[in-house]
């Protein structure tokens, strides 16, 4: 099992939540480990994933962000791991 | 005062006009995503860099050749435009391919134009490597518009004046991936329809018109850029990304710069409204706004009523929206002439409408209100068109809309059969050729069009044209579990109204009863935002031989289309039913 701390775990539930309200699929069925590409998201609801976090978290991350770490596990890991703060401060929220 | 545009044979001419008569007012101003300007042109100097860049185009190829324009937002692409108008070459903007899609119209389109130019800036080379990798194949030189300011203009060149008849540009907008169409726009045609813009939109010098519709598609070329310089006003552009990433950001520079024209596809203004926040909004001022226009996908009153609702604290007036119609074919605009009113809407019955017929809604549930698209615009006649008998229909009748004017494209690029379908069709009874617009719509009793439908096998998500044939061709070749050519894609309308995509695809026989549904379905949906950049409404599943194919074995796209709407299809796995059943 993987070592996730309470910031990274709260940003990846926050992903998968957002993900599938926009899909309209159960939170069960958003794979952590499946490429965003995998759900069928176009530049279009990436932008606005993207946005939205940002505004969750008060931080930019760059639009190339999700190019970079193409999966929730590895976005929340990489956002959790930039923005110590940020993240800590949403593990509370 | 417009009496030289009114002359004009080409839009150089019309350039040619105000960089002498308001030599220092800004033509283009492009925006940074975060604020602030970060470059412009004024009219003379940008007569003299395309002039400049007109040069070095002939220097490099004969007029009538073709030159690819291929640019990120920004102004570059308005000179390199220009430019290839003065040099008399065939513009053809294209978009810059996406880094996942491998097999994009790009080629195709190379292919089909054989361009002797490929005009670029620096920007573009450092930042994609690739899209040199990609078009290895094909012969063209590369032309970079980086520096032109730096050559000097030639004296004035002796070369034939332009003709009217001369092609401008090629829009390729129509056509599937594989066998793209390229609208052959004259300088006749473009001037012509520039001019009914200005008429149908009443433009002046001083309606400054705030865009970020991406330069290759024919709304954000002609109706955003072309249209500003024809009437010789400021032109505010800023990148699409830009605007999803912060939709407000188009309403601020709207206010800022005192707009009075600006517009976008219907999914536009319900971003704006969705991502309204009102600690963002603060001092947005929208009385300035008189042309709100609404074109390029179907315009929905709802979305129209929320808007003006929304934005009416900040000054924005309803009259101001202005739902418009129009295509490549007719170079852009059809119909949309501007009426001191708010838009005029028509409530029908949904029901009668599916079967392509008007009336009164017969309950709440069946209300279904349409938003007209304005009167003709001057200089065109507009017929409403049975499409088997090729007899007019009367007032209130639904059939395909055909138009008749000096706005109608030339046809398109080397394609006689498609050109002679498309732009020559004639009416039973009636003199001339007309174009036919695959989409279904009526005139009311006053002559203002509504549009209902098309016939054209097309998807439009955000304003751009998917054909089915190429998702049906990226779905079949997706997964293994998938039984070859035996899946189809339409575009279907979901519980909000929202135009979606849906693929059905029978599994093969041999795997029909072992197999991971979630994974062929996201193995298709990845293919298909890969290849296409559109994201899949629903993905059904079906046994194999469930679907009705022809005699020679091809699936019938519009009955498999009717047997899901009416819940007909033996589904084996619909991941829209599993979201209900699992999620609500």
């Amino acid at each position: 099992m993987e070592n996730l701390d309470a910031a990274e775990l709260n940003i990846r539930r926050w992903c998968t939540d957002y993900l599938a309200e926009t899909l309209k699929l159960p939170p069960g069925r958003i794979d952590p480990q499946a490429k965003f590409a995998r759900f069928g998201m176009d530049s279009a609801m990436s932008v606005f994933f993207l946005v939205a976090l940002e505004d969750w978290l008060g931080v930019e991350l760059g639009s190339d962000v999700m190019f970079d770490h193409p999966t929730v596990a590895e976005l929340a890991r990489h956002v959790a791991g930039r923005f110590p703060q940020a993240a800590a401060a949403a593990a509370g929220k | 005062m417009n009496g030289s545009q009114n002359d004009a044979t080409s839009l150089t001419d019309v350039l040619a006009h105000w960089a002498s008569e308001q030599p220092n007012a800004r033509a283009y101003v492009f925006l940074k995503e975060r604020g602030g300007e970060d470059a412009s042109l004024t009219f003379s100097q940008l007569q003299a860099r395309a002039d400049a860049f007109a040069a070095r185009i002939s220097q490099r190829a004969q007029p009538g050749e073709r030159a690819i324009l291929l640019f990120q937002p920004g102004l570059d692409f308005i000179v390199a435009f220009i430019g290839c108008l003065k040099a008399r070459v065939i513009a053809v903007p294209l978009m810059v391919p996406r880094r996942t899609s491998e097999r994009d119209s790009s080629a195709a389109i190379l292919a089909d134009c054989a361009p002797r130019l490929l005009i670029a800036n620096d920007a573009l080379r450092e930042s994609r490597p690739d899209v040199s990798e990609r078009f290895r194949d094909t012969s063209f030189e590369w032309l970079l518009t980086d520096g032109a300011t730096d050559v000097q203009a030639q004296a004035s060149k002796p070369a034939r004046t332009t003709r009217r008849d001369d092609i401008a540009f090629l829009q390729y907008t129509s056509g599937s991936t594989s066998t793209p169409k390229g609208v052959m726009v004259t300088h006749g045609s473009l001037i012509g329809n520039l001019e009914m813009i200005r008429r149908a939109l009443g433009s002046t010098p001083g309606s400054t018109h705030v865009g970020w519709i991406p330069l290759y598609h024919d709304m954000g070329l002609v109706l955003n850029a072309l249209h500003s310089l024809h009437v010789g006003a400021n032109c505010v552009l800023m990148a699409p990304s830009g605007f999803m990433q912060r939709p407000l950001s188009w309403l601020r520079a709207i206010s800022d710069y005192r707009a009075v024209e600006a517009g976008a596809p219907n999914f536009a203004f319900d971003l704006c409204v969705n991502r309204f926040r009102q600690e963002h909004a603060e001092g947005l001022d929208l009385s300035t706004w008189k042309v709100a226009y609404n074109a390029a996908e179907p315009v929905r009153a709802d979305t129209l009523d929320r808007f003006a609702t929304t934005f009416a604290p900040y000054g924005f007036e309803r009259s101001a929206l202005h739902p418009l119609y129009g295509l490549a074919e007719a170079t852009l605009l059809v119909s949309g002439r501007r009426e001191i009113r708010a838009p005029l809407t028509r409530t029908v019955s949904r029901v009668a409408l599916k079967r392509h017929e008007l009336s009164a809604p017969t309950s709440d549930d069946d209300r279904y209100t349409l938003v007209g698209c304005g009167l003709a615009v001057s200089g065109e006649e507009l017929a409403i068109v049975n499409p088997q008998t090729r007899l007019a229909l009367g007032a209130c009748c639904i059939g395909e809309i055909w138009v008749n004017g000096p706005n109608v494209a030339k046809g398109y690029w080397q394609n006689a059969d498609a050109t002679r379908d498309t732009f020559q069709a004639v009416i039973e009874g009636r003199d001339g050729t007309w174009l036919r617009t695959g989409d279904l719509g009526f005139l009311d009793e006053d002559g203002r069009l509504f549009v209902t439908g098309r016939i054209k096998d097309i998807i439009i998500i955000r304003g751009n044209n998917h054909y089915p044939q190429d998702i049906e061709n990226t779905a079949n070749n997706s997964h293994p579990a998938l039984r070859r050519d035996c899946g189809t894609a339409f575009a279907a309308v979901d519980d909000s109204d929202n135009e979606i995509l849906v693929v059905v695809h029978e599994l093969e026989r041999t795997q029909r009863n072992r197999f991971d549904a979630d994974e062929i379905i996201g193995a298709i949906r990845e293919a298909v935002v890969n290849e296409h950049e559109i994201a899949i409404g629903e993905v059904v599943l079906v046994r194999p031989g469930a679907l009705p194919k022809t005699t020679s074995g091809k699936v019938q796209r519009s009955l498999t289309r009717l047997l899901w709407q009416q819940k007909n299809l033996d589904v084996q796995f619909d991941d829209a039913a599993t979201h209900h059943a699992a999620g609500s």
